[in-house]
């Protein structure tokens, strides 16, 4: 008697259990990660909206291939292992492209795992040049890379500034530390050596050490790998201890929250960033949109992964496949015409043109320099 | 620079020191060591933001008004209190008889839900704290010394005072120190032991509070996630002081501040968390029961 009631139950468990598993043959998948909660969930945010709303364009005029799109999100938190388990989580799903991840340390060995399960790439945020260095077919970025924004960083300090003393540090990350690096190498051809070079651990909350180390060597120039949320102590505390140091930084700063936070301690600061978007006549339709939809403008990595998403489905319309190879081999040769404007992509998957500009805070806001 | 970074070090530590003050309590009675009281402290954090909030709101605050401050701590002290309490009362106490693990495991999903619970209602983005001090400092041979630094070391100090008043004048205070060498001894000679426990929370939580604000206030930026990094070095300084000893967890605080500040000022700020915990694993290997702990010999 016992006997038969268990395997009633084990067997409506599987059956159930079964149910849940069934794929909706009609949807197509699309992953989205990035750091959707946690200290830089303002930027999962943006990467989400940018992705709802070019998905909710493409359903609207019937999907793609016939069928609907559906995103799965995947929360990476910006840490490494985490972005492992979404990309096995995305590749479970069967997901047809991700877009994703922000981080560079997330991106990097997530890469791996989609081109291990031939699946296509398009990070809207992440800049290390590494991650299209390894010769991986499958990655893509709708942004541009690390070399090219120090060079622009290091120029500026160089020749627009005209400061020779110049302190770096970064967060210890791929990109925070790769990018802090190449602008130490682009400071180093204007024969500029920095006077202090030296890592901060992310989510700590007290600089003021390594503040009062660095101002010993009285740098005129703070140049930061890493982003905003590290950035806005660092500006407030280098104030608070009494430095007038010039702080300078890179994409990853560009963030509202920056100058809403750290308040007018940021004033002056300058960080670079591509330019500005509302220049960009192809992208006003979308910053309305967005505008209506979420009522705030949008963020810095907004129209990336509106981009990002855009050429995924693009390519599935145009290759009528959800095919890794294929997908790439389209996204590889087509130019693309997109809310960024003309987009195309060299044989490693970058941007073949990606200028990097810099901007300053002024009176609470980013303003282009020019 | 040394000076400087005395400062510096000296603040954080009062912070760890404040936080490490309720790990040690309850630990000192019903040695528990409560994961929860990070989240306690972060508690503290975003009820100082509320706190203020409704004050702005009702235009009952100026920018730097002492007495904004002032409300916004025993609000926070308040609120702590009550969460400690509370917590005690439905994690803790039905869990009194069973074995050492049940209680351990409970304060950690007590940690967990109060985590996500604060990022569901509060949201995961940073929260930026009100300046509520201005950029005024004391200019010291050649360091400075901002009001809010003076500020917290001066309210730690007052803190660690009142509590080491309370334990030792006090009728509270004295049941205190007997439920913790012997619950069941004190609880034969008339002491309610469920009320010393719940008052040991209301203070730990109390303190917890007040750092939560002050801390929110000394980095201007808070969210849902500062406690479990908060809770993780206190927790290291009541170890590093003896942990269930009051004075050691006032000692552990300020040395672990003092450790990392120096470390991350003259060695390298890469390797700070490395010192820390490599002078704590050096401390327990001569010293097991902390710097100022006892040898206590187990009862058979």
């Amino acid at each position: 008697m016992r006997r038969s009631w268990m395997w009633r139950v084990i067997t409506g468990a599987i059956v159930v259990l079964g149910l849940g598993d069934v794929p909706e043959a009609s949807a197509i998948k699309l992953g989205m990660a990035g750091p959707l909660t946690g200290d830089q969930g303002a930027i999962g945010q943006q990467l989400k909206n940018g992705t709802i709303i070019a998905v909710e364009e493409w359903n609207a005029k019937g999907g793609v291939l016939g069928r609907k799109i559906e995103i799965v999100w995947g929360d990476d938190q910006h840490d490494p292992k985490q972005a492992v388990a979404v990309a096995n989580k995305f590749l479970n799903e069967g997901v047809s492209g991700v877009i994703g991840h922000f981080n560079s340390s997330c991106s990097i060995p997530a890469s791996t795992i989609y081109h291990e399960g031939k699946v296509v790439q398009i990070t809207p945020g992440s800049t290390n040049p590494q991650l299209t260095e390894r010769g991986l077919w499958n990655v893509f970025r709708t942004i541009g890379r690390d070399d090219q924004q120090g060079v622009v960083a290091a120029d500026f300090i160089a020749k627009k500034l005209k400061k020779s003393k110049v302190a770096v540090l970064h967060d210890k990350t791929t990109y925070g530390q790769g990018l802090a690096d190449e602008s130490v190498k682009a400071l180093e051809k204007a024969k500029i050596k920095p006077v202090y070079y030296a890592g901060i651990t992310q989510g700590d909350k007290d600089y003021r050490p390594v503040l009062t180390a660095l101002k010993q060597k009285s740098p005129e120039v703070l140049f930061y790998g890493g982003i905003y949320p590290e950035a806005i102590l660092l500006t407030k505390q280098m104030r608070e201890l009494g430095m007038k140091t010039v702080f300078v930084s890179g994409d990853g700063v560009w963030q509202k929250e920056y100058i809403d936070i750290a308040g007018k301690d940021a004033e002056g600061a300058y960080v670079t960033f591509t330019p500005d978007q509302a220049k960009i006549k192809e992208a006003q339709g979308f910053i309305k949109k967005h505008k209506e939809k979420f009522g705030e403008d949008v963020g810095a990595y907004t129209v990336y992964s509106y981009v990002a998403a855009n050429i995924l489905l693009d390519a599935i319309a145009a290759t009528k496949s959800t095919d890794g190879p294929k997908l790439a081999d389209h996204i590889r040769k087509t130019k693309w015409n997109t809310a960024l404007g003309p987009i195309q992509f060299d044989k490693k998957g970058d941007v073949l043109v990606s200028p990097f500009v810099v901007w300053e805070v002024k009176d609470g806001k980013f303003v282009e320099v020019k | 620079m040394l000076l400087q970074q005395l400062i510096n070090g000296l603040t954080l530590g009062s912070v760890y020191a404040l936080i490490a003050l309720g790990y040690t309590m309850v630990y000192g009675i019903i040695e528990l060591i409560n994961f929860a009281h990070g989240e306690i402290y972060m508690l503290g954090a975003y009820m100082g933001i509320i706190t203020f909030g409704l004050l702005t709101t009702l235009h009952l605050t100026s920018p730097t008004s002492g007495a904004t401050l002032l409300i916004m701590m025993v609000m926070a002290m308040l609120f702590c209190s009550a969460c400690g309490v509370t917590i005690e009362r439905l994690a803790y106490r039905p869990l009194r008889g069973a074995s050492r693990l049940s209680p351990l495991i409970s304060a950690l999903g007590v940690s967990i839900f109060l985590q996500n619970f604060v990022m569901l209602a509060q949201g995961p983005r940073d929260r930026g704290f009100p300046h509520l001090f201005a950029g005024e400092g004391i200019d010291l041979f050649g360091s400075r010394i901002s009001a809010i630094q003076i500020f917290i070391m001066a309210t730690s100090v007052l803190m660690m005072v009142a509590l080491q008043l309370l334990v030792h004048r006090t009728k509270i205070g004295k049941a205190m120190r007997a439920t913790a060498q012997d619950m069941q001894m004190a609880s034969l000679v008339g002491i309610d032991v469920d009320r010393v426990i719940s008052a040991t929370f209301l203070i730990g939580s109390a303190l917890a509070g007040v750092a939560g604000v002050m801390v929110g206030m000394y980095y201007g930026l808070i969210n849902f996630f500062i406690g479990y990094i908060a809770g993780i070095k206190a927790f290291t300084a009541a170890v590093l002081g003896g942990i269930g000893n009051i004075p050691g967890a006032m000692l552990g605080g300020l040395l672990l501040g003092l450790i990392e500040a120096l470390g991350a000022g003259y060695i390298s700020s890469e390797y700070k968390d490395v010192f820390a915990f490599a002078i704590l694993v050096v401390v327990l290997i001569f010293r097991p029961s902390g710097l100022l702990g006892k040898d206590i010999s187990r009862r058979v």
